[in-house]
């Protein structure tokens, strides 16, 4: 039997996708009610009237709620999902604002009607008087704090937390060579092309909910859901339908609105749905990224690092509903693959009166890595020495795995590096962009006029966090292997790569193996999926699971065919002795031998009644047994595993209108034991085109009053075709994670966390002036080149005046 | 929930409280009202056809006006019934008289059940106080002899009324109040 | 007002609002759910389908505006259960992941290779040049078109 595990078979989700077969969100719930908000247009305001009169004669309108209409723990604040005890000053939104908004989009009231162009009809002609307040836009305003965000979070800061080893200052002032920058990344977005969506149907007679919502944890939403709406868990299910792509944006649960459709589903006992429209998720979802950081490092001769000390700002939005998580990882993540002999990192989380800041592929990552990778670049433009060299002088090295900073990562877990071969993966990575034969590619360049750049950035990335993920194994009587886990699918495949650990680890045809995810019924523990966890995890715990699943099979099997079962083997779904050909009982007969009966309902079941099968001396099921051939079992990491990678750019930059070209794009990745290494390629591949994004033209571009300017896909400029490498050389390295039994690590995340750093320094290579502050567009490319000339002017009047 | 509001009657206070106190005229001009049939004094069951949003319903219930100090208060509560849910209302109503006007003030106390007591508060009140309005609107015209303008044959400009969009209203007898109150749950 | 849509050969009269989206009408008027709407302004290409065999997004029509004209939508492309060779080079091509966006990148193809039988692979590029995916970085979704071309 061929193996499946790691082979690049094609994804078996495909062709529901492919004949419109899928089932989305909006897709459901045809003869649901629909519902619009009326959200806030001012960044921060006191909500002083809400007067719905206008609204009522909207012809099929049925419902208009507002905070008042919120009881329970509904009126109470949304969940703080992740405290931390630095996070001294949480603060959460309500459902519905309650007298206060604090940025544009927080919702105030919603409207139910019959169809969505009635509910809009009727939001519109909702007249809210607010009194508006001073907005707090910016991380430079944030730190002024000449206003607040809420009154009573002095100096806007939510959080300041600080992580050290090693005496940095010491360290720092005593280091032969010292450095300061400061560096910048601008806020984006992980603008999947489904928006948020919710549908609940509340059943009367068993008051029960059913909930369908895109999001990226079903068992955190029903949890969520139950606490908020004084439900029994028992009493609700939630259910991802296929979901049209996350990013980290549909990780974050309860949003408001899958709270108040079941609110409003129960209240009204019709079925009513929320699809968020475009507009609405530019201002109502989640943004990232936004942080300043500023780096003292000290180092020595060869580009060592001695000390590095970072400070740095990070903008929050409104509210902290997820915590600490980027920050934290941040300042853990930003150390990368290397060591520095001393390490201070100090954060602050600021209010800003703008969307809510939560992970977005990558989560703080992306910031981390651009801090690391253009302070390593200052340090070698500092020393006149290779880029790759310093780099090379600071890894970690293989022979000192597991590598432990003593620092705590963002599941509150050691930050313990558990494998890793940097030093293999640079050179695979130089060889890859020709990194030492870019010189000449330079020189041709110039010859022509034309100005090319090199870059590299390198990343670890702590993927396939805990607390645990589970997974369900069931042997049918047809033979059908069917497989559950409770963390959600946005797109990665895991139908197939779920699969091909099963069929694998129990033999059988991976045509016969079908893959539930994110479904409350069929797996009801979970956390989600966020952090380049699914693999990892529900991989880890499927595997178990189908490994019980296969004890059992072939212990029933041994029985029958009176062997021991260590002379057994399990091909294409059938038990056989090895080396005796005919002796052999398919898996779905074994299933129904597992399960004794009173009552046959077909010719196979036959086989397993009373007076056919089991000893007449024992129980049909033994003490220690259960019915049927099924198992369940959990991975629980002790802590994170870190996949690691190096990307490097070729850039070519117009002389003359400063546009940005990408000529060659070159990845290494080691995630570890690849399970389809043409789905981890298409993940790199999504994540470099989201990395472009964010190095070269996403921002969000708030103006000072806290209006999202550019709140559209035709002004948010997510890349086309046009603006992707034309290929991208992928290669990868295979070093094992000793932490699970699969030797996986996550692969979700990785392509877009070097991207501001590798465009930076391609930039900066071609350019020769410094690039701090990400993204950036021809535009500020052209401002920094004339500013770059007239202060050399500046520079080379005044050494002529001293003259 | 509580509602209150208040009008103005152009009609001295004597005649004003005997109007509102006239079956005859309250099921004139209580919206949407089909039928109301005295029961013991003060005393009537009714039935009301009202629309809040598109929420369609005919609601019966008996509504007792009580605590009569005339010509200046009285209470009224009522309770109704009807596919959308259900309602329970007390209402106090205060008169006085100004320049030869009345001005009416009311304060209502309503519970409101079922799928219309889910259509949220101000949505409610918004379609309560709009009734209350219509029925006010329309005893005002009956006391001076306009044409009644409930809306049952044509809606005043402006307002669009549905069939139901008279909400519902009122419940009834003292109509408006009560009014208001069912009306809001018809939503 | 009463249209006529004629869906992948099949005839369909639906009473609508005369503000109604052709991509609402579909979805939800005929329930044909596999065009997608990721924009609603025209920018993602989500919600392409085909009129009278050219590529149009249907977020920026109304539906009374096609009344009796041919449209077809990704659930027309495939033939008697077989994928046609646009989706069947997708699959091969692994250049779908959430598959949000696809419909509407296999409708423009579908058209573009009708236009233009053998793309170069620049071609190919301009071809999908305006439709959105936010999960393949396009590399496998290029592939793809080229693969539909020389299957």
């Amino acid at each position: 039997m061929t193996k499946m595990f790691g082979a690049p078979i094609p994804r078996r989700e495909d062709r529901r996708f492919l004949t419109g077969g899928a089932a989305f969100l909006d897709d459901l719930g045809h003869d649901a009610l629909a519902v619009a908000l009326v959200r806030s247009p001012h960044a921060h305001a006191r909500v002083v009237d809400i007067d719905v009169s206008g609204a009522l004669d909207v012809d099929g309108l049925i419902a208009i709620y507002t905070y008042d209409d919120l009881t329970g723990a509904l009126a109470e604040p949304l969940p703080l999902l992740i405290p931390h005890p630095a996070l001294t000053h949480g603060r959460t939104a309500h459902a519905l604002a309650r007298d206060e908004v604090n940025h544009v989009g927080e919702p105030v009231a919603m409207v139910v009607a019959k169809d969505r162009y009635l509910a809009e009809d009727a939001a519109e002609r909702i007249a809210v008087t607010y009194e508006p307040l001073p907005a707090v836009v910016g991380i430079e305003a944030a730190r002024h704090a000449d206003h607040l965000v809420h009154d009573d979070v002095p100096g806007n800061v939510a959080a300041n937390y600080t992580q050290a080893y090693g005496d940095v200052d010491a360290a720092i002032a005593s280091a032969p060579h010292r450095l300061s920058l400061d560096l910048a990344v601008e806020r984006s977005a992980s603008t999947p092309l489904e928006t948020r969506g919710v549908l609940a149907e509340w059943d009367t007679e068993s008051a029960r909910l059913r909930v369908w919502s895109s999001t990226q944890t079903a068992t955190g939403l029903r949890a969520a859901i139950a606490a908020k709406l004084g439900l029994d868990l028992t009493n609700v299910e939630v259910i991802t339908p296929d979901i049209g792509g996350g990013f980290g944006v549909k990780i974050v649960h309860p949003w408001p609105e899958e709270l108040l459709v079941p609110m409003a589903a129960r209240a009204l006992g019709r079925p009513v749905k929320f699809t968020e429209d475009r507009a609405e998720h530019f201002v109502a979802a989640a943004h990232e990224r936004a942080q300043l950081h500023h780096v003292e490092v000290g180092f020595d001769d060869e580009g060592r690092i001695l000390g590095l000390d970072v400070r740095f700002w990070h903008d929050h939005g409104a509210y902290t509903p997820y915590g600490l998580i980027v920050p934290i990882v941040t300042s853990t993540q930003l150390l990368g693959p290397y060591k520095p002999g001393a390490y201070r990192v100090e954060f602050d989380s600021l209010y800003t009166n703008t969307v809510i800041v939560t992970p977005y592929r990558g989560a703080g990552r992306p910031q981390g890595a651009f801090v690391m990778e253009r302070t390593v670049d200052a340090i070698a433009r500092d020393l006149g020495l290779d880029r790759a060299a310093v780099r090379e002088a600071n890894f970690i090295q293989p022979d000192e795995m597991p590598f432990d900073f003593g620092l705590t990562f963002q599941d509150g877990r050691p930050l313990r590096y558990d494998s890793g071969d940097y030093p293999a993966t640079l050179e695979k990575l130089k060889k890859l962009v020709g990194w030492d034969s870019f010189e000449a590619v330079r020189e041709a360049a110039r010859a022509e006029g034309r100005r090319v750049g090199i870059g590299l950035a390198c990343y670890v990335e702590g993927t396939g966090v805990g607390p645990y993920e589970g997974g369900h194994v069931l042997i049918e009587t047809s033979g059908k292997v069917k497989v559950a886990t409770g963390l959600t699918t946005q797109g990665q495949g895991h139908q197939t790569v779920f699969a091909q650990i099963v069929a694998d680890e129990l033999g059988v045809p991976i045509s016969d193996v079908e893959v539930v995810t994110g479904d409350t019924r069929r797996f009801p523990y979970a956390v989600g999926t966020f952090a380049s966890r699914a693999a990892v995890m529900s991989g880890s715990a499927i595997a178990l699971a189908a490994r019980n699943v296969r004890e059992k099979a072939l212990r029933v099997a041994a029985d029958a065919l009176e062997a021991d079962t260590e002379d057994l083997e399990i091909v294409e779904g059938v038990v056989r002795v090895k080396g005796n050909p005919g002796a052999e009982i398919a898996l779905g007969t074994v299933a129904v031998l597992s399960n004794p009966l009173r009552y046959a309902f077909d010719e196979a079941s036959q086989a397993a009644t009373q007076f056919v099968v089991g000893d007449p001396g024992k129980p049909p099921v033994a003490d220690d047994d259960e019915p049927g051939l099924e198992g369940r079992d959990y991975y629980s990491p002790p802590h994170a595993t870190f996949a690691n990678g190096m990307h490097a750019v070729i850039v070519e930059t117009d002389p003359d209108t400063a546009e940005i070209r990408i000529l060659k794009y070159a990845v290494v990745h080691d995630c570890g034991k690849l399970i389809n290494p043409r789905i981890v390629e298409g993940q790199i591949h999504g994540g470099v085109a989201q990395g472009v994004g964010g190095a070269l033209y996403e921002r969000m571009a708030y103006d000072e009053d806290g209006q999202l300017q550019n709140a559209s896909f035709m002004d948010f400029l997510m890349p086309y075709v046009t603006e992707v490498p034309r290929g991208i050389d992928i290669d990868h390295l295979e070093t094992p994670s000793p932490l699970n039994p699969l030797g996986v690590k996550g692969a979700g995340e990785a392509g877009v966390i070097p991207s501001a750093a590798v465009f930076a320094s391609a930039i900066e290579d071609a350019e020769g002036i410094p690039i701090t502050s990400m993204p950036i567009s021809p535009s500020e490319l052209f401002e920094l080149r004339e500013t770059a000339t007239s202060a050399r002017t500046d520079s080379r009047r005044h050494s002529e005046d001293q003259r | 929930m509580k509602i209150s509001g208040d009008a103005v009657l152009h009609a001295p206070i004597e005649r004003v409280w005997q109007a509102l106190r006239d079956p005859a005229v309250l099921v004139q001009t209580i919206p949407g009202c089909e039928r109301m049939d005295a029961t013991g004094p003060g005393a009537y069951r009714m039935t009301v056809t009202a629309a809040v949003g598109s929420t369609k319903g005919t609601y019966s219930g008996t509504v007792r006006v009580h605590d009569g100090k005339p010509p200046s208060s009285f209470a009224i509560s009522a309770s109704a019934a009807g596919a959308p849910g259900t309602i329970g209302t007390d209402v106090q109503v205060r008169l006085s008289e100004v320049d030869g006007s009345t001005l009416l003030g009311y304060d209502a106390d309503a519970t409101v059940g079922g799928m219309i007591g889910g259509i949220g508060q101000r949505m409610l009140a918004g379609v309560a106080r709009r009734t209350a309005d219509e029925f006010f609107a329309a005893v005002d015209d009956a006391l001076t002899g306009e044409p009644a303008a409930v809306g049952f044959a044509e809606a005043p400009a402006g307002r669009s009324l549905t069939p139901g969009g008279l909400v519902a209203a009122a419940c009834a007898v003292a109509g408006f109040v009560v009014g208001a109150v069912w009306g809001r749950r018809r939503g | 007002m009463n249209v006529r849509l004629v869906v992948n050969g099949v005839p369909y009269d639906v009473e609508v609002p005369p503000r109604r989206l052709l991509s609402d009408c579909l979805r939800h008027d005929l329930r044909l759910t596999g065009t997608h709407v990721g924009c609603e302004h025209g920018v993602c290409g989500a919600c392409t389908v085909l009129l009278d065999g050219r590529p149009v997004r249907s977020c920026l029509l109304l539906a009374v505006s096609v009344d009796g004209l041919e449209i077809t939508t990704v659930e027309g492309l495939a033939h008697n259960g077989e994928l046609s060779p646009v989706q069947q080079a997708f699959a091969d091509c692994h250049g779908l992941q959430c598959g949000f966006c696809t419909p509407g990148f296999l409708t423009t193809i579908t058209a573009g290779l009708r236009e233009n039988p053998d793309p170069t692979e620049d071609e190919a590029r301009e071809m999908i040049a305006g439709n959105l995916c936010r999960c393949t970085g396009y590399q496998n979704i290029v592939a793809a078109v080229m693969k539909a071309a020389r299957p």
